[in-house]
């Protein structure tokens, strides 16, 4: 049988990104860890979000939350005109980043480890092989960030049906702005799950990364502020504390930075990629 | 053009040269063999071939093209050595797309698909994962998945290390079968296999290339391998150095001897042989023209 030499690099990265999403649908691995993930936002979900509306008005969530993040950080979190979005914009900030880490630990580390991409690099080049296997992770976790702004929406939905249009607008925006918050996370994953050996040690090297980062960025910080203030830009998340008192639109002004932050960690994932031994 | 070639190919590992200064030049055709002790550098060699490392010094080509290169997929596949197919899904799913990547469409790599796995008799575990499968089912598997689509070059390492006579026996008929379509090189501690497979050997030792033997030259070889049942050694020894022609004759191996001859002074040694054998009621077991390859690389 003669193949049609259609072995373009977007084609392979597309059958790549695809296989990922079709590995977490379709086998009961993929599927037990969707189960956890879904059970987790259920139970964000019921609680905190369902009850956002009275959450919101209430005089001590709001010196909890000033407590913790300040006020004049805080102030427009309270002029979300859906609640529910409002306290899933903060969990969401968080948690997704969290999940990320965990659910793209494993990008490569393991077919690296068992050989299983000598079979594949015969076959397609390793940009594919690399990006197919990013954008593959990004899907999945869009995948999930949807089903959660789905639930979200349909809550809101539940308590006040009128709230149909602004809850589709601002569940529409916090999709994008979460999506490209994860965009460096999984870059970064990417990186360390090509040098790591399992998914464990990926996850072990990422934490690692941010504690280490973040002690060196402080002693900078004490020596020389200026430095210290730009080297905290450097690691994903900087922007997210700066974030939670932005809405809609207005949040993307934070985008550039992981954008940048992405396409940096791609191109070393990337470099490293080409280089390294299979 | 040349299949593969190898200039000055050098590749450390820290202080550790596995591969030392490397020069070759093959060509496509009948099966090449690579043989060499443990750790001579066979896979390693593999590996630079296949990509999956890059060299530290020296240069190799395979088609003109580096390694690796774009207009080499789907055209060089291989068995790597210690590789193992993605436990968690089906042969068939991963042979899908494997076939896919090669630019074949889906259905047309799934029928791929089942048709290499029904070459090596794996027609009736396609759905199986590989964590169901027995050491020499995987090892068939993963050669399998090296003959999807129509590769020029397939690079086998250790190919029937593991399998039972019968199952390794399967794959040198396939082999043999695909050598018009595909040139095989292939890596083997086997030398009887290889010697009925392959026509050129190479030999690795300590990273270097030692020597190239040529199993075609055997016909011009001016000796005999004689493997006889029961027989008075020295008897046959002493009565077959009578013979008018005959330079050496020396027992290699338990009822083995290698007779070595001047092809000018002896017309028609084999006649002669098995009138010398019926007059003493000795019996052969097999007769080789040339000596075996253990003989040659090693003697």
């Amino acid at each position: 049988m003669e193949p049609n030499l259609n072995t373009g690099l977007v084609r392979n990265t597309l059958i790549l990104a695809k296989f990922e999403l079709k590995k977490l649908l379709f086998n009961p691995k993929g599927l037990v860890a969707l189960t956890a993930f879904a059970l987790v936002w259920m139970l964000i979900l019921l609680y905190p979000i369902r009850g956002a509306s009275d959450i919101l008005l209430s005089a001590d969530f709001r010196q909890l939350i000033a407590g913790i993040f300040g006020e004049s950080l805080v102030d427009r979190l309270f002029q979300w005109q859906v609640a529910e979005m409002a306290i899933f914009w903060i969990a969401a900030l968080y948690l997704f980043p969290l999940f990320s880490i965990f659910v793209s630990a494993d990008q490569f580390a393991s077919d690296k480890s068992r050989g299983s991409f000598r079979f594949l690099i015969l076959r397609t080049g390793r940009d594919s092989l690399f990006f197919g296997r990013f954008i593959g992770h990004m899907l999945i976790q869009s995948l999930l960030l949807m089903l959660t702004v789905a639930a979200t929406i349909l809550l809101a939905l539940s308590r006040e049906p009128s709230l149909l249009l602004p809850a589709l607008g601002s569940g529409l925006m916090v999709f994008i702005n979460i999506f490209i918050i994860l965009l460096p996370y999984t870059a970064l994953m990417a990186l360390l799950s090509l040098y790591a050996n399992s998914a464990r040690q990926a996850t072990i090297y990422a934490i690692l990364l941010w504690a280490v980062s973040a002690i060196v960025i402080a002693i900078v910080n004490t020596q020389l502020p200026a430095i210290g203030e730009l080297l905290s830009w450097i690691l994903p998340g900087a922007q997210l504390s700066m974030m939670i008192n932005t809405q809609g639109i207005s949040s993307l002004i934070y985008a550039p930075i992981p954008l940048i932050q992405a396409g940096v960690l791609l191109f070393l994932g990337r470099s490293y990629m080409i280089r390294s031994s299979l | 053009m040349s299949l593969i070639k190898c200039e000055n190919l050098s590749k450390s590992y820290g202080s550790k040269l596995a591969l030392d200064s490397v020069t070759l030049e093959l060509k496509p055709g009948a099966p090449i063999a690579l043989v060499g002790p443990n750790g001579a550098g066979k896979t390693t060699l593999f590996s630079l071939l296949c990509g999956y490392l890059l060299p530290s010094h020296g240069k190799v080509t395979i088609m003109g093209e580096k390694p690796g290169s774009r207009k080499l997929l789907g055209r060089v596949s291989s068995l790597p050595q210690d590789a193992s197919l993605d436990p968690n899904l089906n042969l068939i799913t991963q042979f899908t797309l494997f076939g896919t990547l090669q630019g074949l469409t889906k259905s047309q790599a799934k029928a791929e698909g089942l048709r290499v796995l029904s070459l090596v008799g794996l027609s009736d575990v396609v759905k199986q994962k590989p964590t169901a499968l027995s050491h020499g089912m995987s090892k068939r598997a993963c050669i399998a998945q090296a003959l999807i689509g129509s590769p020029q070059l397939v690079l086998l390492d250790e190919p029937t290390a593991g399998l039972d006579p019968v199952n390794a026996k399967v794959v040198r008929e396939l082999v043999k079968s695909l050598s018009s379509n595909i040139t095989f090189v292939i890596s083997s501690h086997n030398l009887d296999e290889l010697e009925k497979l392959c026509d050129q050997v190479l030999y690795l030792d300590k990273g270097k290339l030692g020597q190239s033997v040529s199993m075609q030259e055997n016909l011009l070889d001016e000796y005999l391998t004689i493997s006889m049942q029961e027989c008075d050694h020295q008897a046959l020894i002493s009565r077959v150095e009578a013979l008018t022609g005959i330079n050496s004759v020396t027992l290699k191996q338990e009822n083995e001897f290698l007779i070595h001859y001047a092809a000018s002074e002896i017309k028609n040694i084999e006649v002669q042989l098995f009138t010398l054998f019926a007059c003493h009621g000795w019996r052969y077991k097999s007769i080789l023209k040339g000596r075996t390859l253990e003989d040659k690389l090693f003697s």
